[in-house]
């Protein structure tokens, strides 16, 4: 009988073991690491550096707005070279304003208007859940790995391997492929910081790629806060005036 | 050992500590100013290989030796200002410059490109007065449908260009649904013999408007130029994306009793005014290789034909041959500066540029060649260049272009067959 009960506890163990690893809700699990990394809406500032491989450095600073599932905004604050250029993403429609040419330009999300490892894709992101569904989800004890598929050929990168830190809900690491499935980067999340309003998240994004070897890009995060600002702010029409909105 | 080892650790967690430091920013450090100044510096060289023996270098340099190179130096300086208040701000961009070859040296002590004031009501509209350059179009090297601005340059369609004094109001909306933005521009352009002289003479309000849709995910512009010191125009122009990789575009445009000139072999003029419509329909492509193309075909309404071509170019070298009389020369001036003398004065022309970011993985370089044809004649010109933006401010770009073709066809009439540009601009 206690033979019984045993076999009957280690099978009921083993079911529910099983029943917690097919019960993870990769997408619950991506649509948290969308909202913990930035409020749907929000402005916030971000400075990009260009490593080299010999330690140059190239740094941009950019102002960006986001307004609900799909739009955003971008203004280069430097260098003086790339200063009041702006970007505008409506979904999958991207243009670029240069005040020299003074009309905006369609751009596509794989090109850099930067340079070096961040593509156009990096600068003015959107949720992970409005580009990728998940296509797995595995419990690797104080991890998650999401697996996730682009939804359509617009989007930059075809295949994500996201690594989840679990008590956070944050990203750690993200390996991003072609459709060839050949690893065209990395980015590593780290420092996370408090930037107020309940928003805490990582604020250095490291970034390498096996295309760009010795070349490393970080993305540094300051300012991240909540706001929502006006439907008409994400316009070509606006994209010259994007300084407005700086307070 | 042991002290060694210590001093390499330590030397080692100071490197990360420093390295550390580095990544570190502050977004305060760019809080808005309530004015801010900027500006670049340039320093070109051009080198010119001259058909000293052409209508087009007497054209060019009046009585002037024949010569068979010139070199040129141009230095360039552009400042400017912005200043906030509240829903206001003011700006201009002016620029100074010398340019000095061996024929001619020229200054500019300063000349206003853009300036003006401007009220933001909010993002939805906004009202502008002053200089102002207004780019309409998705062509890249031409435009048809820039009814109200200097013309481009198809060598350097990115090239800076000067505004016109105009007062304009701006509203835009947003929609959910398949029309997603819509942006009315309504402006003046006010002209008389002390204001946008370049636009035009005649007293005149010159109304223009520009209506632009984001509809189905394609770019729609209408256009209209009322009739003034210009004659009346409209037009319209689309852009969209078909795949990622392929943008296309097109403009069409109609101008209505535009006068135009011609000039027979025997410099006989004659004047008249005409309807045209002038269309370009192009695409941008990116390929695996990262390579991208533009492609335009270009029909220039009001351009001349291969005969009318060749007539004026018999017309410039009758004029303009050592001993013709001054009057004649006179008037080969005169007919010069009229649509003759525009960048593409034919009726047909090809574009076609192939340009890649970071060739042989040249991190921030860029190269790219550029072909052009006079489709009715056959001349052409090719402009490779070079460019390197990974000095922090700096910009280097340099270019050669070639000109070439049956004797008496476009491109190689101009006063020189090769150009070797070089500049170096430096931003602040």
């Amino acid at each position: 009988m206690k033979k019984l009960i045993a076999l009957s506890l280690a099978a009921v163990a083993l079911f529910a073991s099983a029943l917690s690893q097919s019960a993870i809700d990769g997408v619950a699990i991506l649509q948290k690491v969308d909202r913990n990394l930035e409020p749907e809406s929000y402005e916030m500032y971000r400075k990009l550096i260009n490593i080299e491989p010999d330690g140059t450095k190239k740094e941009f600073v950019l102002f960006s707005v986001k307004k609900g599932k799909d739009n955003v905004a971008a203004l280069f604050l430097s260098p003086a070279s790339d200063k009041g250029r702006s970007t505008l993403r409506q979904g999958d429609n991207m243009w670029l304003y240069v005040p020299s040419v003074g009309k905006p330009m369609r751009i596509t999300s794989q090109q850099s208007i930067t340079g070096g490892v961040f593509s156009n894709a990096d600068i003015l992101r959107i949720d992970y859940t409005e580009e990728y569904t998940v296509t797995s989800a595995e419990d690797q004890g104080d991890t998650y790995l999401l697996k996730l598929k682009a939804k359509t050929a617009e989007v930059a990168y075809d295949q994500l391997k996201m690594v989840v830190d679990k008590k956070t809900v944050l990203p750690l690491e993200i390996e991003a492929f072609a459709s060839s499935g050949m690893l065209i980067k990395t980015l590593r999340f780290k420092d996370i910081k408090d930037f107020g309003g309940g928003i805490k998240r990582p604020a250095t994004v490291e970034t390498d790629s096996p295309l760009y070897k010795g070349y490393k890009s970080v993305m540094l995060y300051s300012g991240l806060k909540k706001r929502v600002v006006s439907d008409e702010v994400f316009t070509q029409g606006y994209m010259s005036r994007l300084e407005e909105l700086r307070k | 050992m042991i002290r060694a080892s210590a001093a390499i650790l330590l030397a080692l967690a100071a490197m990360t500590a420093n390295a550390e430091e580095e990544f570190k920013f502050d977004a305060s450090e760019f809080d808005k100013k309530p004015y801010e100044f900027n500006g670049y510096l340039e320093q070109k060289f051009e080198t010119l290989k001259l058909r000293g023996d052409s209508s087009a270098y007497r054209l060019a340099f009046p009585g002037e030796p024949a010569q068979d190179w010139l070199q040129r130096s141009t230095s360039t300086l552009e400042l400017s200002g912005k200043a906030n208040y509240q829903s206001l701000a003011a700006d201009v961009r002016a620029q100074a410059s010398y340019q000095g070859d061996d024929l001619v040296h020229t200054t500019n002590y300063g000349q206003v490109m853009e300036g003006g004031l401007r009220w933001s009501v909010g993002p939805e509209l906004s009202f502008d007065i002053g200089k102002r350059v207004q780019r309409w179009g998705k062509g890249y090297a031409w435009s048809p449908v820039g009814l109200v601005e200097r013309p481009k340059d198809p060598s350097d369609p990115t090239a800076s260009r000067e505004g016109f004094v105009m007062a304009s109001g701006e509203w835009t909306r947003s929609f959910s649904g398949p029309v997603s933005s819509i942006n009315f521009t309504g402006m003046v352009v006010p002209t008389n013999d002390n204001l946008n002289n370049d636009f035009g003479r005649e007293e005149d309000l010159n109304p223009a408007a520009k209506l632009y849709l984001l509809a189905f995910d394609t770019d729609i512009d209408l256009m209209w130029r009322g009739k003034g010191a210009k004659p009346e125009a409209f037009g319209i122009d689309f852009s969209r994306n078909l795949t990622p990789a392929l943008e296309v575009h097109g403009e069409w445009a109609r101008t209505l009793d535009a006068p135009r000139n011609t000039v027979s072999a025997s410099g006989l003029t004659s004047s008249g005014q005409i309807n045209f419509n002038s269309w370009l329909l192009g695409l941008r492509y990116l390929t695996k290789s990262e390579v991208t193309w533009v492609a335009e075909y270009y029909r220039n309404g009001a351009g001349y034909s291969a005969n009318q071509l060749d007539d004026y170019y018999a017309f410039l070298d009758r004029a303009l041959a050592p001993g013709a009389s001054p009057a004649l020369s006179s008037k080969a001036r005169t007919v010069a500066q009229s649509g003759y003398g525009k960048a593409n004065p034919g009726t047909d022309y090809l574009y076609l540029k192939a340009s890649v970011s970071e060739p042989f993985d040249w991190v921030y370089g860029a190269a790219s060649v550029t072909a052009m044809t006079n489709l009715k004649d056959g001349s052409w010109q090719l402009q490779p260049e070079v460019s390197y933006t990974g000095f922090a401010n700096w910009e280097l770009r340099s270019r050669v272009i070639f000109f070439g073709g049956q004797p008496n066809a476009e491109f190689p009439t101009k006063s020189s067959s090769m150009r070797v540009e070089a500049y170096a601009r430096y931003f602040f």
